[in-house]
């Protein structure tokens, strides 16, 4: 068992060279086949997202199967050997296993926490299973992958906290109205942000949009996109006292919405809360609209602080997510060493069975004699002597597998019992 | 038997309230999850206290100041726990928590002496006039403990401070909604409960006012509430406003208690 884990990612290769290598593979070839034809590679996975492309393999000759995994990169991505060498990284063994547990619970991401990572490594998952590139290691390796980045997403926060600002606003409104079921959204103006921010309060279950501009045409037009109202700019003064949730994005220079008409507006909707959203720059609605009791006013400032703070606990968090990875991969790790002394205890297993069963045939022309009964107990005999002299040696050996020194005792072994012999 | 159970009440209070505040240090909703269980604990362990006192006694478990204290935590925490089913305020239970566990506390100084209650107070309609004034003042402590924690909120969000802590903390409706709700149910049952207190003290005394300190105290911070109430449903106050008023009227009524202790009342009878 070699595990190999070889790939760039967005911290060390630019998109386009990222782009070669996953635009050649699905479209025209199947990477996983001819990942499968190298002969030292025993289980193949290929993993290409728009932020990473990665191989991982169980190989036999870890040499041999390492240069034949880069000449696949090489011809596949069109690379120069200096770009190679630049942007590619390799893992063995351990520091793969880590590797990939990082890179499925969305600690190596461009966007620490983001979620469809976890699906993308699913996907490549199957996609190997399928292609029959998988068997014992791969599986066992890549399962336990998927256990760490569950682990991780329930016992730290990394993915809690918004980290853009039109979602920091939603989670804002959250806190403000508890549900967002019902409430009503007013838009003035029209803007990239302002509508993200409008498609994510419609995931949340908003019930209603005002949509108003200074060209009402195009009001009637967000309007429709929308399903929602288009208001007239100059009756913005009397709408405010519908909405619940106001986001501006005008590009006037002076204020859209006033201290006072934010105050008038607070007697008709009886004190109910406010959440102010003025993503303009500049300003559309006056700062000190937002002391007035009940009203909540956040500037794109404002938001972008939050999210510059919750990018700061992700960063905490990630610490955590770190230790939970660094335990697991010793979990990982003790596996995979009991792995190496396996193949040893069979073979020792194999040479005393057939050792009892030479010999059983040599005893068999007087054993005749005996009824079955004595035959069963002369075998049981012989079975469990042998059992017990080999039963220390090997539970040592599995022990030793733990540690990293296990390699003289299993040469050792090979060697007492002559395993390499025939 | 009830004091064993008291004892066992206190302790888990105690409890309860130690894992809140580690939930609020953290910064962790589970940590309240459990402690919320606890709390829980708490108040079923509490019950049994008053059934056991029923039986034994086999009249209402609630005779002096210091049963009042602990029927005021009980009916707080099982009317906080009832709210916390329907609404997403696991943290909101760090502020009631303690408060009960405060009570309870204070509570404990009488625990088992014996209570012997002065001719005057020996009615029917006493029990009657405690329970209800006492139900409807645990409505009132937990109005104030949602209107603490809505002011808490209010002011991270206004601010833009402490958001971590801000995340924490239940949303405003939520504290809004909490706070109104619990100031509909207590005042007609403070309301009653005077009620039915003057027409035990006309009996008893021959009027129905006796200018006592602690009807003095109770009578402004009855009108506080109603006046409150009024502003909440007729004007459309809420929110911040709200959650203040009803933190002032509160310090009304915790003033009687203090009166109580510290003049001579007819309410007195420890």
């Amino acid at each position: 068992m070699n595990i190999i884990l070889i790939g760039m990612n967005h911290k060390t290769a630019p998109l386009e060279i990222r782009e070669r290598l996953s635009l050649s593979c699905w479209t025209d070839l199947n990477p996983l086949s001819e990942l499968m034809k190298f002969p030292q590679v025993k289980e193949a996975m290929y993993l290409s997202t728009c932020n990473r492309v990665e191989v991982l393999a169980d190989t036999t000759v870890a040499e041999t199967a390492l240069a034949n995994l880069k000449s696949f990169i090489f011809h596949h991505g069109n690379l120069s050997p200096e770009e190679m060498e630049r942007c590619l990284y390799v893992h063995f063994d351990k520091d793969a296993v880590q590797h990939l547990f990082r890179v499925t619970a969305s600690l190596d991401s461009l966007v620490m926490g983001e979620p469809q990572i976890l699906g993308q490594v699913k996907d490549a998952y199957h996609r190997a299973v399928e292609n029959n590139a998988t068997g014992m290691i791969l599986n066992k390796v890549l399962h336990h992958a998927f256990r760490v980045a569950k682990r991780v997403r329930t016992e730290t926060a990394i993915a809690n906290n918004a980290v853009s600002v039109s979602f920091a606003a939603v989670e804002l409104a959250k806190k403000i109205f508890g549900s967002l079921e019902g409430k009503a959204v007013l838009l003035i103006g029209a803007g990239e942000m302002s509508e993200l921010a409008a498609r994510h309060l419609i995931n949340h279950g908003v019930g209603r949009f005002l949509i108003a501009n200074r060209t009402y045409s195009r009001a009637l037009e967000m309007a429709d996109a929308f399903q929602g109202t288009a208001v007239e700019f100059s009756d913005l003064a009397n709408k405010l006292g519908e909405a619940d949730i106001v986001i501006a994005s005008t590009g006037a220079t002076g204020y859209v919405i006033t201290r006072e008409m934010v105050a008038k507006s607070l007697q008709g909707r009886r004190n109910r809360l406010l959440f102010l959203i003025d993503i303009a720059v500049p300003r559309d609605i006056d700062p000190e609209a937002g002391e007035i009791d009940n009203v909540f006013l956040y500037n794109i400032d404002d938001l972008q602080e939050v999210v510059d703070d919750n990018i700061r606990s992700r960063r905490q968090e990630a610490e955590r997510a770190e230790a939970i990875i660094e335990e697991e991969v010793i979990k990982c790790r003790v596996w995979m060493n009991s792995l190496t002394v396996v193949p040893t205890i069979v073979s020792i297993r194999e040479k005393v069975e057939g050792i009892i069963k030479g010999e059983l045939e040599k005893s068999a022309s007087w054993m005749k004699n005996l009824r079955d009964e004595e035959k069963n107990n002369v075998e049981t005999l012989a079975n469990s002597i042998v059992n017990k002299i080999i039963h220390d040696p090997i539970t040592s050996l599995k022990e030793e597998s733990q540690d990293n020194g296990v390699t003289p005792y299993l040469v050792a072994v090979r060697r007492l019992f002559k395993l390499d012999q025939n | 038997m009830d004091i064993l159970f008291f004892k066992i009440a206190l302790a888990t209070y105690f409890l309860s309230t130690v894992g809140y505040v580690i939930s609020l240090l953290v910064k962790r909703v589970l940590v309240a999850r459990v402690s919320m269980w606890v709390l829980f604990s708490a108040f079923f362990v509490q019950s049994l206290s008053f059934g056991a006192r029923c039986i034994a006694t086999g009249q209402s478990p609630i005779l002096g100041i210091h049963d009042a204290l602990s029927l005021i935590a009980w009916i707080m925490t099982g009317a906080y726990l009832a709210f916390q089913l329907k609404t997403k305020t696991r943290i909101l239970g760090s502020f009631v928590s303690p408060a009960a566990f405060l009570l309870m506390i204070i509570a404990s100084i009488g625990i088992g002496e014996h209570v012997s209650i002065p001719p005057a107070l020996q009615g029917s309609l006493v029990p009657l006039h405690v329970i209800l004034a006492v139900t409807g003042e645990a409505f009132f402590a937990l109005a104030s403990c949602a209107g603490a924690m809505y002011l808490v909120q209010d002011s991270l969000i206004k601010n833009k401070k402490g958001r971590s802590f801000s995340r924490l903390l239940p949303s405003l409706r939520d504290l809004d909604r909490i706070n109104h709700i619990c100031l509909l149910g207590g005042f007609p049952l403070l309301t009653l409960g005077i009620l039915v207190g003057s027409i035990w003290a006309r009996t008893a005394w021959g009027s129905h006012w006796q200018w006592d300190p602690k009807q003095i105290w109770t009578l402004a911070a009855w009108c506080l509430y109603a006046l409150l109430l009024h502003q909440r449903l007729a004007i459309g106050w809420r929110g911040h406003k709200a959650a203040w008023f009803s933190l002032l009227a509160f310090f009304f009524l915790l003033l009687c208690v203090v009166v109580n202790q510290f003049s001579t009342t007819l309410h007195r009878f420890v």
